[in-house]
């Protein structure tokens, strides 16, 4: 153990923290570390193989004598499988075996009943129209309302009914505080389901190489949970399944268990005694690969007149089908001193929720940052200063200065929706919160740093890259720790036979790699220092690596480049295997971030064009510059899409889901691109060697409410429900002249 | 999931129409619309008849000061082609927003006239409704937020989406059928047809005939705007669209042709609102009577009102735009 | 709450559909048909002049990056799938399968074109172009190379198709404007949210082309 002294915070509130450290624990990234490789503006290391067409997806894999297989899915939104007859399916050319499902209860439209594979996909899906099935329909129901009421068709006959209700919440006295309260808003919010839309669907290519030995090219976020899983549900020891995800096309949340059409895929392989490959269909993954649930937000606020909230209401519910988890993040971002929050489940025949980058959060926000807005306007104060006086916490705290700067807070109207003529410009302000700075204590996560005696460096871990660039930190945060440029290095991921890497979910695959991939090289070097330093004439601890080159501090003249030191190993190469350290203590765990959109709105024909985002955006130590801003950049732009387009439509008689399609399930497209300027604020907060805080999360979780809150600055339209259309905002004119909404 | 079929390339047109009137025979030109069907499996041709090798229908030309396009000529063509920007603006304008610019590559002016609606029940393999047989209209009571605002009485209540049929209606144009021996002329108006003449089609094309051509008397110098508004900017279908032709005569609008697009199972002409404008010198006042004179038919669906004022201010601007000359 | 006869008589609709209502339904229809030989006869007999191809599966040629592939397809065999799982040409992206997102474009005849949208038959002895043809070896053609260069790319799926449809406009249209670009690719779908970085990509390769096409007789940028 060790005491280390760091300066953590953001310019103007630095702190000095002396934390205790493992031995061995490289000193952790402060406001004070002179960092080369990471923090630049690196491309990503497999942009030559995605370019090209070379990197391989799991859809991608093609095996000798491999069978393509297809599902059958219950069109039905609630029924029980009477008979399943495959005789006629099984006899169909090219035809090698077929499954059923398990669950002879299907409880949405769209769940798997079967699965067929054959040698070709075409002859796979024929197959399954001519699997016969008898079922027997059961009430259901879809919509949300519906499923509450008493009487409604149970999801679940074991239960009394479809509302499973959280404790309720309580903290500070409710009443006192709308007693002290100057103004009051009641208002209530609603979110859509939104689905992950992945472009690559799930599925794998299952090969079992002996009975009892498995390997698998999985679209997964998480190769190790998919062994794992794979392992158990097949009984194999985990050293007996190998996962690999060199490559994947996004995820999302969605692709982190194991689903059941999956084992099918493994089955399906057992018993045709060939690989099989399964890519479900687009429709197929609307509607059973998960989705974020909808919510409704029933709320209550009250503020003083001088900007302080003083009491939050909240009885939220919403529906994840057969799922559960429609819980919101509803009080988020600010600290409010009382507060009451009822939330409920409410069980629908549709297709289950999931996790979905950030869960909770954006429909929380929406409902927050809408309160938030609606409060400040009622007591005529600027958005952001209100907002800044119910916030606690620093960074953001910055972020808005710096927002408001680069927006130019200042154009907004003083006077919502005023001016003539139809369109309007407005500025709306949201900010947004997450919190992953990696798992505190007893972590399973290694990294492996090799070093060749011909010079070459191997750095290895078994987690994927989902797209967010996990390759590419990880070769910066070794390149930077080893003194070598990127290119020297080989990043090695997505392999189940590479150490333990985590999944990626909740932004926890940075703040988990990050510290155990500069530990792993550290330790790495300090191997090849002390094989150096004789032949330098100095001490290991006295040496450095920079750029390629070994050096004696304190004497630069004494130097060795990189290859010829290797070369000293002889013929035994470094090979180092590092665990990743408890977290410590840091100075703030919670990432921020702000956004202000600008938009333009027609209140004639209630089209809203986002016309710029501002996003200032914190994650600790940013790890590469420009891989970082993307995915704030992309994570805006599925907010855009979240807050204008995107709908989950179930047909409320049939249950049946209308748009699974990319065609009228729409996704933000080219012409919906507002400027988008992404600003990434560095702060040294610690917890963990490298700095690091999550970041796939925080930048989708404020966009919806930024861009509501900017309609209601151009149109004076509080726009209350998600999608905003240009139907809605039609209505919402409406009823504000007074004709009906 | 889509199921081999006989690929069969005629010689000739003559030779395609004997062919489509084969049992278990499609047409197909582009093949857009009709692989979207095979692969929903709401169709399963037995046999296609493959039209894009067919001599001299890909061809644009102006004879007579009518501008005649061939049916296989492609939507990217239309778009970009000179002479219909000089005589029949608006049709380039609304071939080169449609779809995407990989679709346009391949969609074709027969194609797109006679694609089949974009109604989310149609399109599910899983809605029989009466458009593919069944016995009733999923949208009537279910969701319909795209659907028709005219034609209320049904039985079915699509939108047509061809771009270019809201286009050339508004342009007086004709189309040429081949129906096996020659070649008739029908006015676009007639060319299309409401559910309540035949549910299961949308236009009165019989089995072996073949669009082989559309002819448009050239709007060089006439005034016309192509106005929509789509919910995704980028490549969507309209939630309503409107196109509008018109000649100047002593300074008052006439021979006024307005069609509404995603309005009706059929390009949607406004006929009250035409003659009120007939005679008239165009200003935001004569606009937007025209406009609410274009929609007191209008008899909504329960989630599709909002159609009816945006109509209404489409329709409004599209005059203006016409009469002020603003780019199609 | 829905009317319940109402929902009863659409739910009974549903049922219906998969009984095959449609008829379109598990056994295939074109096994049913006569073999080529047959349909040819028959033809001749009734004097009508056409090419019978199929319904067994025929043999095509495709000119993909420059080279001759010969296969054997059926009729409705997409040429997303003939590159994908005949040629195991995997850089062509399947994704909705409906030309709605463009993952899958390629160039036919030097138009960009969605694979999955397109009969391979149809694609035949004309020239392919796939995110494969557009490097030479390890040199990555200059909108690549601005695509990585401006990291336009996250996970990458929509990538091989962005690519293309970029490469598509250059090619016609060396210095678009802003619009065109985004016009460009307003057929393609990206989840991860790239466009931005894409349009960069974009402007930048065309600034880089042109350069390099000016530079051997100007010499000088």
């Amino acid at each position: 153990m060790s005491e280390v002294k760091l300066k953590l915070g953001i310019p103007g509130k630095y702190e000095e923290r002396v934390v205790t450290l493992p031995e061995g624990e490289p000193k952790p990234y402060d406001a004070d570390s002179k960092l080369s490789v990471v923090g630049s503006r690196h491309p990503r290391l497999d942009g030559f193989a995605k370019v090209t067409g070379q990197a391989k997806y799991a859809h991608d894999i093609r095996l000798p004598d491999m069978l393509y297989a297809a599902l059958l899915s219950c069109p039905h939104p609630h029924a029980r499988v009477k008979s399943l007859d495959t005789s006629a399916a099984e006899n169909m050319p090219g035809v090698k075996a077929v499954v059923a499902a398990a669950d002879q209860h299907v409880r949405f439209a769209g769940q798997y009943v079967a699965a067929v594979a054959a040698e070709t996909l075409e002859q796979a899906e024929r197959a399954c129209r001519a699997i016969k099935v008898d079922y027997e329909p059961l009430p259901f129901v879809v919509d949300l309302e519906e499923a509450r009421q008493p009487g409604a068709p149970k999801v679940f006959d074991n239960r009394d009914s479809n509302v499973r209700a959280a404790d309720p919440t309580e903290r500070g006295n409710l009443a006192e505080g709308f007693a002290a309260a100057d103004a009051v808003v009641e208002a209530t919010y609603k979110t859509q389901v939104q689905t992950h839309a992945c472009m690559e669907t799930h599925g794998l290519v299952a090969h079992w190489e002996a009975p009892d030995k498995l390997k698998v090219w999985s679209s997964t976020q998480g190769t190790f949970a998919a062994r794992d899983n794979l392992a158990r549900r097949f009984e194999l020891g985990a050293e007996n399944v190998e996962v690999i995800t060199e490559y994947m096309g996004g995820g999302f949340g969605s692709k982190l268990g194991l689903r059941d059409f999956e084992s099918a895929a493994v089955e399906l392989a057992r018993k045709a005694g060939r690989p099989v490959h399964l890519m479900v269909d687009r429709k197929f993954e609307h509607l059973s690969t998960g989705n974020r649930p909808n919510s409704v937000q029933v709320m209550k606020a009250g503020c003083t007149k001088d900007g302080k909230v003083t009491a939050w209401q909240v009885d939220s519910y919403g529906t994840s089908g057969i799922g559960g988890g429609a819980g919101v993040a509803n009080p988020s971002v600010y600290d409010f001193p009382a507060v009451r929050k009822t939330s409920a489940d409410v069980y629908t025949n549709a297709g289950p929720g999931c996790p979905m980058r950030a869960p909770g959060h954006p429909q929380g926000i929406f409902a927050v940052e809408s309160m938030m807005d609606e409060l400040a306007y009622k007591i005529g104060m600027d958005p952001v200063e209100f907002r800044r006086k119910n916030n606690s916490h620093p960074i953001r705290d910055a972020e808005f200065e710096l927002g408001m700067k680069a927006i130019g807070w200042e154009r907004r109207n003083q006077t919502p929706g005023a001016g003539p003529g139809p369109l309007h410009r407005g500025i709306g302000v949201a900010s947004g919160r997450w919190s992953n700075v990696g798992e505190r204590r007893n972590s399973r996560i290694q990294v492996r740093v090799a070093i060749h005696p011909d010079g070459g460096v191997e750095v290895e871990n078994g987690a994927q890259d989902l797209g967010t660039g996990t390759r590419t930190i990880v070769g910066l945060l070794a390149a930077e720790e080893l003194g070598l440029p990127v290119e020297a290095l080989t990043v090695k991921i997505g392999h189940t036979s590479y150490p333990y890497g985590p999944a990626s979910g909740g932004s926890s695959t940075a703040p988990g790699l990050a510290p155990t991939v500069r530990k792993a090289a550290l330790l790495a070097r300090r191997r090849l220092f002390e094989v150096v330093a004789p032949a330098l004439q100095a001490q290991p601890e006295q040496l450095e690596c920079r750029d390629g080159k070994i050096t004696v501090v304190s004497d630069p003249g004494k130097t060795m480049d990189w290859k010829r030191a290797c070369g000293l190993l002889g013929t035994t190469p470094i090979n180092e295997l590092a665990t990743r350290s408890d977290n410590f203590d840091g100075w703030q765990a919670e990432a921020a971030g702000v956004q202000f959109a600008e938009v333009e709105v027609d209140v004639e024909t209630g089209r809203v064009r986002v016309l710029k985002v501002v996003v200032v955006q914190d994650c600790g130590t940013v790890l590469d510059r420009l891989t970082a801003e993307s995915q704030v950049i992309g994570a805006v732009i599925q907010g855009i899409s979240y807050a204008l387009l995107e709908d989950r439509i179930l047909d409320r008689t049939t249950g049946v889901m209308v748009n699974p399609n990319l065609e009228q399930y729409k996704i933000a497209g080219s012409w919906d691109m507002p400027e988008i300027e992404a600003i990434m604020y560095d702060a040294a907060i610690g917890y963990n060697n490298a700095g690091v805080n999550g970041l796939g999360e925080p930048p989708v979780t404020p966009t919806a409410a930024a861009i509501a809150n900017a309609v209601y600055n151009a149109a004076g339209l509080r726009m209350r429900e998600l999608p905003i259309t240009p139907w809605r905002v039609l209505a919402a004119d409406a009823a504000r002249r007074g004709g009906r909404s | 999931m889509t199921t081999p079929f006989t690929y069969l390339e005629p010689a000739g047109l003559a030779d395609a129409s004997r062919l489509a009137r084969q049992e278990g025979a499609m047409l197909k030109a582009g093949g857009i619309d009709l692989l979207d069907e095979m692969k929903e499996g709401l169709v399963a041709p037995e046999k296609v008849v493959r039209l894009s090798a067919l001599k001299g229908m890909d061809r644009i030309e102006v004879k007579n000061g009518k501008l005649r396009i061939g049916a296989l000529v492609t939507l990217a063509t239309v778009a970009a082609h000179k002479q219909v920007r000089e005589h029949a603006r608006i049709l380039a304008a609304a071939a080169g927003q449609a779809a995407t610019p990989q679709i346009r590559n391949a969609a074709t002016v027969g194609g797109n006239l006679c694609q089949r609606p974009r109604c989310w029940y149609y399109r599910h393999e899983d809605f029989p409704c009466r458009k593919k047989g069944g016995d009733q209209c999923f949208a009537e009571t279910g969701e319909n937020r795209y659907h028709a605002i005219f034609a209320a009485d049904g039985p079915c209540h699509i939108v047509h989406p061809s771009a270019l049929g809201t286009a050339l209606a508004a342009l007086g144009g004709q189309i040429l059928v081949f129906d096996g021996q020659k070649s008739r002329s029908v006015a676009v108006e007639q060319f299309f047809a409401l559910p309540s003449v035949d549910v299961t089609r949308e236009n009165v094309l019989q089995p072996g005939e073949i669009i082989e051509a559309v002819e448009i008397p050239s709007a060089k110098g006439k005034k016309s705007a192509y106005h929509k508004q789509r919910e995704r900017l980028a490549a969507d279908w309209p939630l309503a669209e409107v196109a509008v032709v018109y000649e100047v005569k002593n300074g008052a609008a006439d021979g006024v042709r307005l069609v509404l697009g995603h309005a009706a199972p059929i390009p949607w002409r406004c006929p009250t609102a035409e003659s009120y404008l007939s005679g008239k010198k165009i200003d935001a006042g004569a606009a937007a009577e025209a406009a609410r004179l274009a929609m007191a038919a209008a008899a909504p669906l329960a989630q599709n009102e909002y159609k009816v004022p945006l109509f209404t201010v489409l329709i409004a601007r599209a005059l203006m735009a016409a009469e002020k000359g603003e780019p199609a | 709450m829905g009317d319940p006869e109402e929902r009863e008589r659409k739910e009974e609709g549903l049922r219906l559909s998969r009984r095959g209502f449609l008829g379109v339904s598990g056994a295939a229809v074109g096994v049913l048909a006569l073999p080529t030989a047959a349909q040819e006869k028959a033809l001749a007999e009734s004097g009508i002049k056409a090419k019978v191809i199929g319904p067994a599966a025929v043999p095509i040629s495709l000119k993909v990056n420059g080279k001759s592939y010969n296969i054997k397809v059926d009729t409705d065999t997409t040429l997303l799938s003939a590159l994908r799982d005949h040629l195991q040409l995997t850089g062509t992206k399947p994704a909705c399968g409906r030309g709605a997102c463009g993952a899958c474009t390629v160039h036919v005849s030097g138009k960009p074109m969605c694979s999955c949208m397109m009969l391979a038959v149809d694609a035949a002895d004309q020239d392919i172009l796939t995110i494969e043809g557009l490097a030479k070896g390890q040199v990555l053609h200059p909108i690549q190379a601005a695509f990585v260069e401006f990291d336009a790319l996250q996970c990458g799926f929509c990538t091989p198709g962005m690519i293309m449809a970029v490469k598509a406009l250059l090619d016609a249209n060396p210095e678009p404007s802003d619009e065109e670009i985004r016009e460009a690719v307003a057929g393609n779908v990206c989840r991860c949210g790239t466009y931005p970085r894409v349009f960069q990509a974009a402007r930048a390769a065309a600034r880089r082309m042109k350069s390099a096409r000016v530079l051997p007789e100007g010499g000088r940028l």
